[in-house]
């Protein structure tokens, strides 16, 4: 069922490896992962039915929920020399700075603050934020002002000096607060999800041409075809472990299983 | 030993009264989520209004206690309609209706120092027969109190849990849509848990208020510990707001003895209590990073 | 340039004023931008306040000194400049401690955490007469320096109090344009989010809680020096409510709120209806203060209810993007 592609794949991506990882709520298992690990490949789609366990493996991931067991590793690409970082054993606020950064499916805002002040946070690294650089904020903006506008355009946000209105502004604010980190490691959670077809298009452009400057992408999307169209290799996942693995087209020749779980009528696409 | 079984007298007779408060103020934290800072003084009201009653009508302690409950109580109804049923009204967040609460206390603390002027005032009761307990003098007053603050402990515990009104309470607590759906008439059940809340903490601060003087400031003075109570007992524990309740005055009667100083021993129980609750919260934090 | 105008008791009113405008400014950082709730301002002023007084070398009023009695190798003024920074120093520790209890709670955690801080402070000061004085308190307190009448001293203390005020608001306001003040504000709307964008939110919480509590003994410690005597009578809940009310009603998200609110409230009631009134004497001394109570609280209740974010209003965070990074 598992293709045996690793071994092909240079390593030049940072992966994250996810061992021996469980998670249960009260009693129930959501989570049981024996092996996996995700960014072997530039964008990787991660599918399955609801609560299939995705959006936990993903905050398990993101250590903003607590692994029963197992552990959480990030791999560093080939060549970098870093070394590897057990996220399972860090605060959730220590994965932005090592490049770890997932979207949210929901949205996610500050009520009172602007587009401006969403990016500058993101771009903002913890000295020019200390409380005592009070004149921080001249330089930080004419540092990032070119890649700010460029994401600006970009998706075509106007009046950045204003809160992000709709809620497809809101959810394309998320993913611009995400891309501003410099991700290496990249989940995105429905990024589509609520948006009309030509930002959905962007979005998907976007994540393809951060996908080919070396960052890794995991794509968790219902809208299917986004997952066909974008991924090099899909993770299905069912009752809590991934039990199918393949590029798209290995994964649609298993009609039985996805439309087991996922109804009829998605395989063809 | 001698001072365990004083600690366990003075700590029933005196601190008594904190079992009734800190129920009342659970059972109202339990449906609102909210800490009313004002519930301090619906304690005081008690104490006063019983006063009142007790000396200007010529009504014996035990008979006074009730009327006063009463009309706690239906203030404590009155606050709910004049300012947390219009602030949940307006949407006003739960760190603006602490404040406001705070503001209302404010002004009900100050408009009772008014009223009732600003020195101690005393119940008229009859000279204080008691009889000693392990060497310590127990009034009768306080005695008879701490019978009646055991059982409408029970009958409070025995309302939430067992009947049908407790139920419907405990189910608007914990989903206000499916207990709607479920034919309970919110508003109702709201009004009755605001007059018992009131009810408890007046009785209680007609208790506190008996044997000894007291002022506007009796019952804002007894909030911090009716508070932490609640918060240690657990709000949607009543058991465990009993038990805690019990504790925290054998415990302080005990530090007291102990010290000979009653301000330190109150010291030191606050800061346990604030340790507790942060071993607590890391105890969870632990499960949810 | 004549100064009769300026009456002693119109100073210490003064006094008053600039004081609480600097507690508001610092209430202000924690809960008009981080969101803490502190019900225990008084506990943090009244530390600085206690702290300096037994620092500095203050004793009884029976003229007995108390247990500690640093032997300063300088006098004033620097007996006193050195008190008033380790009794910030004191104040900041109390800062931490209480930071970090109440970090990662509740507000009702945090309710609990500060309320019973101020109570701790309270019952310290009223119980341990070798320390404090308890209810004698602490006398021999009086200005570093002495350049002619009283009234002179503390119009000289008032300007040393005006400047730190004006220092403070002046830091909260650059706060506003800084990356730090973006970061207390994203902290305080949504902490989830501003962990998952890499932010550590309890620990800014925590150091932001620590330095605006020093800060709120910092001014109780000149206060400790205005006043000469220190009673458990001054811990009293009035001057958290004070505060409170005047952040509220001015405007808890504005760096102007403080200003406009304190004017407002303390500035009315200590030196308007305190000094200029014409109101019968007896009033002053029995129901002035009662009612002075009962309008802080029910203007709490009035403007929450009807508007919520103060006289201001709500934080403006377009027009001060717009005004210094253009559209």
């Amino acid at each position: 069922m598992v293709t045996e592609a690793t071994d092909t794949v240079a390593a030049t991506r940072s992966r994250i490896q996810i061992q021996g990882a469980a998670k249960s709520f009260s009693g129930r298992t959501v989570v049981d992962i024996d092996d996996l690990t995700l960014g072997e490949y530039p964008v990787e789609g991660l599918i399955g039915p609801n609560g299939a366990g995705k959006t936990t493996l993903m905050r398990m991931i993101m250590h903003s929920t607590k692994l029963d067991r197992g552990t959480v590793t990030l791999v560093r690409p080939d060549g970098d020399d870093r070394g590897d970082v057990v996220l399972s054993e860090l605060p959730t606020y220590a994965m932005a700075g090592l490049g770890v950064v997932k979207t949210n499916q929901v949205i996610m805002d500050f009520e009172k603050l602007t587009m401006w002040d969403s990016m500058l946070l993101s771009v903002a690294k913890p000295k020019q934020e200390l409380p005592f650089k009070i004149f921080a904020e001249a330089p930080l903006f004419a540092e990032h002002e070119e890649e700010m506008r460029h994401y600006l355009d970009f998706f075509s946000l106007t009046d950045p000096a204003d809160q992000a209105g709709s809620a497809g502004e809101k959810k394309l604010l998320d993913i611009v607060r995400c891309l501003l980190l410099k991700p290496s490691f990249l989940l995105l959670d429905e990024p589509t999800a609520g948006l009309p077809d030509d930002l959905t298009e962007k979005v998907m452009e976007a994540i393809r041409l951060l996908a080919a400057s070396g960052t890794s992408v995991v794509v968790v999307e219902h809208d299917l075809n986004v997952i066909w169209n974008l991924s090099d290799q899909v993770h299905f996942m069912a009752e809590g472990s991934v039990i199918l693995q393949g590029t798209p087209e290995e994964i649609r020749r298993h009609e039985t299983v996805v439309e087991k779980y996922l109804g009829e009528g998605h395989v063809g696409g | 030993m001698d001072l365990i079984a004083q600690s366990i007298v003075i700590g029933l007779t005196e601190h008594g009264p904190l079992v009734l408060a800190a129920m009342g103020f659970a059972l109202l934290y339990r449906l609102t989520g909210l800490i009313n800072v004002a519930f301090a003084e619906t304690v005081t009201l008690g104490a006063y209004i019983g006063m009142w009653i007790n000396t200007t009508f010529g009504l014996t302690f035990w008979l006074a206690i009730w009327p006063a409950a009463i009309a706690a109580g239906l203030i404590s109804v009155a606050t709910y309609f004049a300012v947390f049923r219009p602030a949940k009204r307006r949407d006003v967040g739960m760190l603006e209706m602490i404040i406001m609460s705070f503001g209302l206390s404010i002004v009900l603390r100050y408009s009772l120092q008014f009223v009732f002027g600003y020195g101690f005032v005393y119940y008229d009761v009859p000279a204080q027969q008691g009889w000693r307990v392990f060497d310590v003098g127990v009034s009768r007053i306080k005695s008879v109190s701490l019978v009646i603050v055991v059982v409408l402990a029970l009958v409070l515990f025995w309302f939430i849990q067992k009947t049908e009104m407790g139920q419907k309470i405990r189910a608007l607590a914990s989903d206000e849509k499916l207990a709607q759906v479920s034919g309970i008439n919110p508003l109702a059940v709201t009004v009755m848990v605001w007059f018992i809340a009131g009810v408890a903490g007046g009785l209680a601060g007609a208790f506190y208020g008996v044997g000894q003087g007291f002022k506007y400031t009796l019952g804002w003075d007894q909030f911090l510990f009716i508070m932490l109570v609640m918060l240690v007992g657990g709000a949607k524990n009543i058991r465990g707001v009993i038990i805690a309740g019990l504790g925290t005055g054998i415990v302080i009667s005990a530090l007291s003895l102990w010290l000979k100083d009653t301000q330190v021993a109150t010291v030191i129980l606050i800061a346990l209590f604030m340790a507790y609750l942060k071993v607590r919260q890391r105890s969870l934090v632990e499960g949810k990073v | 340039m004549s100064t009769d105008w300026l009456s002693s008791a119109l100073v210490f009113g003064l006094f008053e004023v600039v004081m609480y405008i600097g507690m508001g400014f610092l209430l202000h950082m924690q809960l008009g931008l981080a969101g803490i709730g502190n019900f225990g301002v008084v506990g943090f002023w009244g530390l600085g306040m206690y702290a300096y007084g037994i620092i500095y070398g203050g004793h009884a009023p029976s003229g007995t000194d108390l247990i500690i009695d640093i032997p300063w190798p300088f006098g004033d003024p620097w007996q006193a400049i050195a008190s008033v920074i380790l009794a910030t120093l004191v104040a900041g520790l109390g800062g931490l401690l209480i930071g970090w209890i109440i970090s990662g709670m509740d507000l009702d955690g945090q309710l609990v955490g500060t309320f019973g801080f101020a109570a701790i402070v309270f019952l310290l000061a009223r119980s341990q007469k070798g320390l404090t004085g308890s209810e004698g308190g602490i006398g021999g307190l009086d200005f570093p320096y002495d350049i002619g009448s009283e009234k002179a001293n503390a119009m000289l203390w008032l300007l040393v109090a005006s400047a730190i005020v004006i220092a403070i608001g002046y830091y909260t306001w650059r706060v506003h344009r800084s990356p730090y003040g973006r970061l207390l504000i994203a902290t305080g709307q949504n902490e989830p989010l501003a962990r998952s964008l890499g932010k550590p939110s309890n620990l800014t919480k925590l150091w932001m809680f620590t330095v605006t509590s020093a800060g709120m003994g910092l001014l109780g410690a000149m206060f400790a020096v205005i006043v000469h005597f220190l009673t458990p009578l001054k811990l009293g809940v009035d001057v958290t409510l004070a505060v409170i009310v005047a952040l509220i009603l001015g405007g808890a998200a504005r760096v102007w709120g403080p200003v406009i609110g304190v004017l407002l409230t303390v500035g009315l009631f200590e030196i308007v209806v305190q000094l200029y009134a014409p109101f019968p004497d007896s009033w002053y001394r029995q129901a002035m203060p009662v009612v002075k109570q009962i309008i802080y609280g029910m203007s709490l209740i009035v403007v929450l209810m009807y508007r919520p974010l103060g006289i201001l209003g709500d934080m403006r965070r377009d027009k001060l993007m717009r005004s210094i990074h253009g559209d």
